[in-house]
């Protein structure tokens, strides 16, 4: 990780690539591995990790908040595609139990 | 009169239709969301590319019928290929899985079940709440259900078996529903009484079989006796009642499953060939998953997905080489990808669908009467994590089961359509992903398809698959497997 | 490229040529053999660090995520070009009732000009079969006894293609 983007004890990620939602939900990923706290900053955000185990890794949750972000990303282009299928399957499921519903 | 309706041509610079692609070697393999695959040489694929497959190339009139000339799309043709693709989205429930008892007499290595001992029968199914749950299985918008019983060990609460058996047949006659019924067991509780009930009211068996004696009981630990020889004994049972047949009811063949350790890797042929000498027709070549108590013995039972890929792919191709040789046998893994690449039918394996059937293709009835998204959702629950419950029979309606969040959630999470490197896939139109995998492994339903072990799994499955599709040989052979 | 310490490389990426989906996307797409860091580079590039986490070198890693870019950004453009009908044809997938399969129907060999041309006139002919039984009662109100020939002059011929 170059220098230049870390601060002590955290990160220092661009908001313009990385979301505020894309962190939440990377953070509540590893919310079991360590407490992860976010600081928006101007343009940036500021991620702060305690209390972290041996098995937690700065890189893997930047990985996981890439992957959030590339799901933000593709909903954003692929939602109604997905919202027919998803919507069908549910109410096919429902049956003549989600019409009375 | 269906005529082919060609689509608009833009004043953009013309573009392929939708089409997923990868690169393999030299060639190209192409799918589109119809489900037509086709091979090509790096020349075709980018004349493809570049819009340049006009009526007097070679490939124009199979790729036009295929989908992949944007100038000759007929959207009655693919619309109906979609739909039969992806009939199970107009259908709720049809599997059914009644956790009859935890207790179980083996003590198989990956058992995710975290089965009891025999002797806790606290953790049995009573007979009211197996009728119960049949109940509430009837309740299915699915025109046809499956009931499977599972266990642990099933046979080790007979009750409740037959009552849900003896319930699920009268309801049957009046409901207006196709039933199936099913037994997943060891066998070695198995006796002559208990097959004749079973097969006077037509329920199917399954059982293990993991391949020549000393690699199954290694697997699938039994204390009271030789594992292999009573599935062996009871198999060729089945076998010679199905040969046979009877007045009134049908014997239907029995069959078997083959889940894969680490121990199994290096023993394909054996593992094969045992099936083969067991006079079974179908091998159904399963990986493991760390979901549930396997997860605690990965260290020592798990493999890679590379590992597992190189496995499959040699058992493949040694099937594929008794088929040769006159000998019937084939893999269901395959058999079922198959019918979804060259039929375009759904084969309905819940794991491997958009969404998946977490909820809405399957149920798993816990012994106490609550509901599950399927049966590794029970085991995360049966873990201590409910986040799979979807509801109780005994509280909640089929409406509420089906609108619950869990189900929602699995429905989200599980659609390829939302999941970025799904979407990109080569393999989409036939694969599925499992939130409860995602969740025990990775930490989300969501998951991280890039970096997960059974995203590569299935990669290395549908990687073998179309490599022996490449040639006419195995084409033809293949194609045999799913001809009906 | 270059490599900041022994096994992070660097791979800048003007987003003149690739935008920063593309981006986000391809460099996803390589982080199984990696931790990945994204930043902006001024406004004009994207840098994309990458820190091998297994056997795959960094060297490696930048070279299949290069190939990812140009697939991705290839990918995206059929994508965006094909999104509408893409939504059309699902839609109309789902949208359609499954009814059961009917009877082959007749073909009567013609064009649909010409199965248009002959619903026209067969609606004509009913119109002026309504008109004449309208106009007061005959013995032959429908004209039934009438040929198609008395009535309206010799066949047309229907041409096929």
């Amino acid at each position: 990780m170059s220098k230049t983007a870390k601060k002590e004890g955290g990160l220092v990620l661009d908001a313009a690539v990385y979301s505020g939602e894309a962190l939440r939900l990377a953070a509540f990923v590893f919310s079991d591995k360590a407490e992860i706290t976010l600081k928006q900053g101007k343009g940036v955000f500021e991620v702060y990790f305690e209390g972290a185990g041996p098995e937690f890794s700065p890189g893997d949750y930047l990985n996981e908040a890439l992957n959030q972000q590339c799901r933000l990303d593709l909903a954003g282009k692929n939602s109604k595609a997905a919202g027919m299928i998803a919507t069908r399957a549910l109410l096919s499921a429902a049956g003549n139990a989600g019409k009375k519903a | 009169m269906a005529l082919k309706k060609a689509a608009k041509k833009t004043s953009a610079a013309a573009v392929p239709p939708q089409l997923l692609w990868k690169r393999d070697g030299a060639d190209f393999l192409v799918t589109n969301d119809f489900g037509h695959y086709s091979w090509l040489k790096k020349k075709d694929f980018d004349s493809l590319l570049a819009c340049k497959v006009g009526e007097s190339h070679p490939l124009f009139a199979a790729l036009s019928a295929k989908g992949f000339v944007r100038d000759r799309l007929d959207f009655d043709g693919l619309a109906a290929k979609w739909r039969k693709k992806n009939a199970y989205l107009n259908t709720g429930p049809g599997l059914h899985i009644l956790v009859l008892t935890l207790r179980c007499n083996h003590k198989c290595l990956y058992c995710q079940a975290a089965a009891g001992g025999a002797a806790a029968k606290d953790t049995d199914m009573t007979p009211a709440t197996a009728r119960k749950c049949v109940d509430f299985a009837f309740n299915s918008s699915n025109p046809g259900i499956t009931i499977e019983f599972q266990g642990g060990e099933p046979l080790l609460n007979w009750p409740a078996l037959t009552a849900a058996v003896k319930h699920a047949r009268a309801r049957a006659k009046t409901a207006g529903k196709e039933l199936k019924l099913a037994l997943v067991s060891n066998f070695s509780l198995m006796t002559e009484e208990k097959a004749r009930f079973l097969m006077e009211n037509e329920v199917s068996v399954c059982t293990s079989l993991d391949g020549p004696a000393d690699l199954h009981n290694k697997n699938r630990c039994f204390s009271g006796g030789n594992s292999h020889a009573v599935t062996l004994k009871w198999l060729k049972y089945f076998q010679k009642k199905n040969e046979a047949q009877a007045d009134g009811y049908r014997v239907f063949k029995p069959s078997a499953l083959l889940t894969v350790s680490r121990y199994s890797l290096s023993r394909h042929k054996e593992i094969i060939d045992e099936y083969v000498a067991a006079g079974l027709e179908d091998i159904f070549i399963r990986p493991l998953a760390p979901i549930g108590y396997a997860r605690n013995l990965w260290g020592s039972i798990g493999y890679e997905a590379k590992d597992f890929a190189a496995f499959y792919l040699k058992s493949l191709a040694y099937i594929l080489k008794l088929n040769r040789s006159g000998v019937v046998i084939r893999e269901k893994m395959a058999a079922m990808m198959l019918d979804k690449i060259v039929n375009s039918r759904d084969p309905g394996y819940l794991d491997a669908r958009c969404p998946c059937g977490a909820a809405i293709g399957q149920i798993a009835y816990n012994y106490n009467g609550d509901l599950y998204t399927c049966d590794e959702g029970r085991m995360v629950g049966w873990e201590g994590d409910d986040v799979f419950k979807v509801g109780s029979v005994f509280k909640d309606s089929y409406a509420k089961v089906m609108a619950s969040a869990p189900t929602r959630a699995c429905v989200v999470s599980s659609n390829l359509e939302a999941q970025p490197d799904c979407a990109r896939c080569v393999y989409k139109p036939y694969c599925g992903v499992c939130p409860v995998y995602n969740y025990e492994v990775q930490g989300s339903l969501w998951g991280d398809m890039s970096s997960s072990d059974r995203c590569g799994l299935f990669k290395g499955i549908f990687g073998a698959l179309f490599a022996l599709l490449k040639k006419p040989g195995n084409e033809a052979t293949l194609k045999k497997w799913v001809d009906k | 490229m270059r490599n900041i310490k022994n096994k992070t490389v660097l791979v800048k990426v003007p987003l003149a040529d690739y935008d920063l989906d593309t981006v986000r996307y391809a460099a996803h797409a390589v982080s199984r053999a990696a931790h990945v860091f994204i930043k902006l580079d001024g406004r004009s590039a994207a840098a994309v660090e990458f820190t091998p986490t297994g056997p795959v070198s960094g060297k490696a890693v930048a070279a299949s995520f290069r190939a990812e870019l140009a697939d991705e950004k290839l990918r995206a453009a059929i994508y965006a070009a094909n999104r509408e009908l893409r939504d059309f044809m699902i839609l109309k997938a789902l949208s359609k009732e499954e009814t059961p399969p009917q009877a082959p129907q007749d073909d009567s060999g013609l064009t649909p000009e010409q199965e248009k041309e002959l619903d026209a006139l067969i609606a004509q002919v009913e119109s002026e079969i309504k008109q004449e039984a309208s106009a007061g009662a005959s013995k032959d109100p429908l004209g039934i006894t009438r040929t198609w020939e008395d009535k309206y002059g010799a066949k047309k011929s229907r041409k096929k293609n």
